[in-house]
């Protein structure tokens, strides 16, 4: 292990826990495995991370849909998701008398917390007996006073906290992280992939299970829906791709078995909550909540419209609704607190504190704030919330001027700083490249309470800091998790912890909630974007081989027909050849360049956008598919080497994309939205390579072989073949690909095949009335002998298929102004002034 | 605006408050939160109250806010394209005089001490931490420190301060808007009641004394020889100090002097956001914010 920066005080290093049960078990996996071993797993757990798509961190600026001309574009909104989630392989492994103690401690906190909120949010007792100062309450920008009900308490059904193990190896809570408990579901898909990584050690130690304890926070939910609902509804309420944590949104929702749900999908309606799908609605009568409080409710917090829903506090207050956990519980996260507990405890409780937090001074109080202003470069300062700042200050590396400022900013507002002793942490064993070195570890859990039982995670989620030097461990952003393990307890066999108390709490039935706008968009989107992909890979594979076979030869028909389709490529993709560019740079663009619209790199980033807006409808192992097919775009082959291995990369991955949603998905509202973007695509790609390659005025010879170009970039060249070997269809070769890729409804890549399957698929999800029109469609081309293609002029066949591709953009049209209008648009009014009077 | 001994009698108002919203595209829901309730203080006894929407709303509640106003929360969720929220109320008022001398017992400095002994910790600290839009700004504390000093007669102080900010500042709709802060304010020099009331809760906060922002209405006489117009009345906003012996004192530094028998009181709060008369969210069809307009008319009329 190596030596600590400077920047740590050498004597706060401790040895870490290398002497425990559970430090021999990651010591011998260390020796067994060698470092070759460990960094084997490392780079496996990287790939299994971007497998999944499990990410964190601030999302990129949202990208806006380009006005919808043709129809070609347009789709949801969507942002690019922070960075990939790291995991380190050596879990930290606990002893099971180590985690009963800390247990133990965490259901006396939980306890604690629930009393001190409902408190502050109710009768006050606490601070009007002198135990909790009110500057700790009023001056915390998580209080929110629209909250206080005399009448209904605000319990805390759900506690988080961050510790540290001191130098003694006792466990020391560093910070409080209730308000929306984040990381449960990181720490679970952390246990997840190292669970795959680490299978040996993991069957060998078999630590205690976290599956359970989802079951009781679904438990604890519906436990708290108000009084007299018999069958509760909850849903999980978030931010969207907008949220740094969405991925954890989407886990926690399939985890749970609750509708993944934003503003947009509700509608507060005589105060109660709706979700409202069309004209179709489900009252909601529990709001797991995933966004912040002051944005929960804009009408009463007055912070911005959209994030969340105007009179969801009204509606709590009346006793119609219940959020989880409450709107305002950001207050007790306050480390302040941290000073004023013990006694709190000893006073409601009657008990001391089984678990002490990191010495804390709150510098609201005058003896506090002197001590701490005299002795600044000894202590860590932070503001009490992290919405006035968001830095945390370690005093001893401070230059005297920054020193000065940060003394004059406690001075002017002393209620916004605490300063906690540096905690001499102990430190868990990480894999580098360089070796297995020592790092400060902090520990997050996860405790939900039901009625007056509290179920603590088993373990949690473990964060190292990336650096040696570093005394901070970062909260999420840059740490690097670890899966924590719990020793299986011989001596007491474990329960089936809460589930069975609440057999009778089962969840509504997911499948009967009707998909809402929002959620029915992203789906058809991700069906046409998978079928874009496909497409104009194919397309691409057909005029990469020509380019490659004839682009030397100029003055050949083959020349003419690569040229031809070179066009008609640039003209389907909308991305024109530029001046000076060769055949292959341009061919390499449309793959790669996920800023042109047309490109297949741009189909993949808005078919993953629009996924993970949905992420919780959708099969696990279409993220595998998803993950391959950013890898392949990114690894675009240069000029000087074969464009074709690329493609069919990309071609085995749109593939098992389809294969995903043809196998693994339940032909539900659902499926029928996806299966409904495949379709409508497939339609509009075929009939428009149709038109272009019609448009075409060519010698007949090129001609019919631009025509067997789209014959075989539709998948159908051998169809072709033998049907005219066998003299059955039009003889012309461009008469024959019109019969199959338009007529035929047999063919499974013509259009009047995908024109019977939208039919059906919108019978699926109920849009009626296009599908109506859809079958109308496919009448009009189901009246048309193919073997009457060889009579008519080539202007009526071009007649036809333009046809069909206006009523097909208009069928787009229809689709998306009948099933995608939103609930509305938000806008905050400007409270009302009170301009006075000059009597 | 002078004050005379009858303007302390007691006396009957009928008040009527209505916050008319005209809006470009047709809105299909919307969620308002009004403090247009009086609220029944010491000061005032609320005879009669209604409320009325147009268009007819969904649902309308009342509750008391975590400071004891009462509020209503309404929903319209017809298509509409006006909306228009009217407050009838008819209130007894009766207010008595400020003993200014019986304030000057104390320094404000000791008045400081004094509260901070004896008066409830939790209103204590709302009324004197900063909010949101009454910030602790060095520039505030200077200019009050110009009217009040430590050693100075409470009475004495407060009177200083009404005048001081009366004098200081003119009376001029549109100098300000919702985003000017208390130092740019002293910049500008000019702004309405609500500035006013602000920059007073400021400087009582800056020496230490809670001070809440109060929402509410004051008696107008038309100028000589003309007719009272409908509507023209407004509502009203001044500063109430907390003293010694737990008794609030109001003052009106608009109108320069403390309140009288004219002052009709809906709600108070921290600041203006606590209580703004009516605050809205409304929902449109298209994916572009309309346009909207507000206009609002209040009558405080004797007897009723």
């Amino acid at each position: 292990m190596t030596a600590h920066a400077q920047a740590t005080p050498a004597s706060m290093r401790t040895a870490g826990a290398a002497n425990s049960a559970g430090g021999r078990i990651v010591t011998e996996a260390i020796e067994s495995m060698g470092l070759v071993g460990l960094l084997t797993a490392r780079a496996e757990m990287r790939r299994f991370v971007q497998d999944d798509g499990i990410r964190h961190g601030q999302p990129g600026p949202e990208v806006v849909p380009e006005p919808d001309c043709a129809d070609e574009s347009g789709g949801p909104r969507w942002r690019v998701q922070g960075r990939n989630w790291v995991i380190d392989p050596l879990p930290v492994v606990l002893a099971a008398a180590d985690w009963r103690a800390l247990e133990a401690g965490l259901i006396q906190r939980a306890r604690l917390l629930d009393h001190v909120l409902r408190d502050i949010y109710g009768a006050r007792r606490l601070i009007a007996a002198g135990l909790l100062p009110p500057e700790v309450v009023l001056a915390h920008p998580g209080f929110v006073p629209q909250a206080v009900a005399a009448e209904a308490s605000l319990a805390l059904p759900q506690t988080s906290v961050d510790l540290g193990r001191d130098s003694a190896g006792r466990w020391r809570i560093i910070a409080d992280r209730s308000s929306t408990a984040i990381g449960a579901g990181y720490a679970m898909a952390t246990r997840r992939i190292t669970t795959r990584v680490m299978a040996p050690l993991h069957r060998q130690v078999a630590p205690a299970r976290m599956r359970g304890f989802f079951h009781s926070t679904m438990n604890a939910l519906l436990a708290a829906a108000p009084a007299g609902v018999s069958n509760p509804r909850a849903v999980l309420l978030s931010a969207g791709t907008s949220s740094a944590t969405a991925y954890e949104h989407g886990f926690l929702s399939t985890l749970l078995g609750l509708p993944l749900v934003e503003a947009e999908d509700l509608v507060m309606k005589e105060g109660r909550l709706w979700i409202q799908a069309g004209s179709r609605r489900e009252a909601v009568d529990v709001v797991y909540r995933r966004i912040e409080s002051l944005h929960a409710d804009p009408l009463e917090t007055a912070s911005r419209a959209g994030t969340g829903v105007p009179g969801l506090i009204e509606a709590t207050q009346r006793g119609r609704l219940s959020v989880v956990n409450p709107i305002g519980a950001e207050v007790i996260d306050n480390p302040a607190l941290h000073a004023y507990l013990p006694a709190i405890a000893r006073e409601v409780l009657g008990e001391e504190l089984l678990l002490d937090s990191v010495l804390t001074h709150w510098c609201g109080e005058p003896a506090a704030r002197a001590h701490v202003l005299a002795n600044l470069g000894s202590f860590i300062v932070k503001p009490v919330s992290h919405d006035t700042d968001s830095t945390t200050y370690c005093g001893w590396l401070l230059s005297e001027d920054r020193r000065a400022e940060l003394r004059a900013r406690i001075e002017a507002e002393p209620w916004a700083w605490v300063a906690q002793e540096p905690l001499p942490m102990a430190e868990e064993p990480m894999v580098t490249p360089t070796g297995v070195e020592a790092r400060r570890f902090v520990l997050r859990t996860f405790a939900v309470s039901i009625d007056d039982r509290v179920e603590v995670l088993p373990g949690g989620l473990g964060r190292v800091a990336p650096d040696a030097g570093t005394w901070i461990v970062p909260v999420m952003g840059s740490g690097i998790a670890k899966d924590v393990w719990v020793l299986p307890d011989d001596s007491a066999p474990r329960t089936g912890g809460l589930v069975s108390l609440r057999e009778s709490l089962e969840p509504a039935p997911g499948g009967s909630l009707a998909l809402t706008p929002r959620v029915a968009e992203n789906l058809f989107w991700v069906g046409r974007y998978a079928e874009r992909a496909d497409g104009t890979t194919r397309l691409l594979r057909v005029v990469d081989d020509l380019v490659e076979d004839h682009a030397s030869r100029s003055g050949t028909p083959g020349h003419a027909t690569a040229l031809a389709m070179r066009d008609l490529l640039a003209t389907l993709t909308r991305i024109p050849v530029e001046e000076d560019e060769s055949p292959q740079e341009h061919l390499r663009r449309i793959v790669r360049e996920s800023t042109l619209r047309g490109s297949v790199g741009y189909a993949v980033a808005r078919l993953v956008g629009a996924a993970q807006e949905v992420r919780d409808v959708l099969s696990h192992d279409l993220w595998h598919v998803l993950s391959r097919l950013e890898r392949t775009i990114a690894a675009t082959a240069p000029v000087d080497e074969q464009l074709q291995p690329q493609l069919y990369d990309l071609l085995e991955s749109t593939l098992a994309a389809a294969g995903v949603f043809a196998e693994s998905m339940i032909r539900d509202e659902t499926w029928g939205w996806i299966d409904a973007g495949i379709r409508l695509e497939r339609a509009q790609h075929t009939a428009s390579l149709l038109r272009t390659a019609l448009a075409l005025e060519r010698s007949a010879l090129v001609e019919a072989q631009v025509a067997e170009a789209a014959l075989e970039a539709a998948e159908s060249i051998i169809t072709h073949r033998r049907r005219t070997v066998s003299g059955d269809g039009p003889i012309s070769p461009v008469d024959s690909a019109v019969a199959i890729l338009l007529l035929d409804p047999a063919n499974p890549r013509s259009v009047a095949f995908q024109l019977g399957r939208l039919a059906e698929d919108l019978d699926l999800v109920g849009v009626d009335r296009t599908a109506r029109v859809v079958r109308e469609v496919a009448a009009m081309l189901g009246a048309v002998n193919p073997a009457s293609l060889d009579e008519v002029s080539r202007d009526e066949v071009r007649d036809l298929v333009d046809r069909v591709a206006y009523d097909l953009r208009g069928i787009s049209r229809d689709v998306r102004r009948d099933s995608f209008i939103r609930v509305g648009r938000p806008t905050l009014l400007a409270p009302e002034p009170s301009p006075g009077v000059v009597a | 605006m002078s004050q005379n001994e009858s303007d302390f009698e007691p006396r009957r108002y009928a008040v009527r408050h209505r916050t008319s919203y005209a809006y470009g595209d047709p809105v299909i829901r919307c969620y308002e939160r009004g403090f247009l309730s009086l609220r029944p203080t010491t000061t005032q006894q609320v005879v009669a109250s209604e409320l009325m929407v147009d268009p007819a709303p969904a649902i309308v509640t009342e509750r008391i806010d975590w400071l004891g106003n009462p509020s209503h929360y309404v929903e319209v969720q017809e298509p509409h394209t006006s909306l228009t929220v009217t407050k009838e109320a008819v209130v007894d008022v009766a207010w008595p005089r400020v003993d200014l001398d019986a304030l000057d017992r104390w320094t404000v400095a000791g008045a400081v001490a004094q509260v901070d002994a004896e008066a409830d910790a939790w209103e204590r600290s709302a009324f004197r931490l900063p909010s949101a839009v009454v910030g602790a700004h060095p520039e505030v504390s200077a200019y009050a420190r110009r009217f009040v000093g430590d050693d100075e007669g409470l009475g004495t102080a407060l009177h200083r301060l009404r005048t001081g900010i009366h004098r200081d500042f003119e009376f001029r709709s549109g100098a300000t808007t919702v985003t000017t802060t208390l130092p740019q304010l002293l910049e500008i020099g000019a702004g309405v009641c609500q500035d006013f009331a602000h920059l007073a809760l400021g400087a009582l906060r800056s020496v230490g004394l809670p001070a809440r922002y109060v929402s509410g209405y004051i008696e107008t006489s038309p100028p000589a020889g003309q007719e009272r117009l409908e509507g023209a009345d407004a509502s009203h906003a001044w500063v109430s100090v907390l003293t010694p012996g737990g008794a609030w004192v109001d003052l009106d530094p608009t109108n320069d002097h403390f309140c009288d028998s004219r002052y009709i009181v809906t709600a108070w709060g921290r600041d203006y956001r606590d209580v703004s008369p009516l605050k809205g969210l409304i929902y449109t069809e298209d994916d572009q914010p309309t346009t909207s307009t507000m206009r609002v008319a209040v009558d405080v009329r004797r007897g009723g």
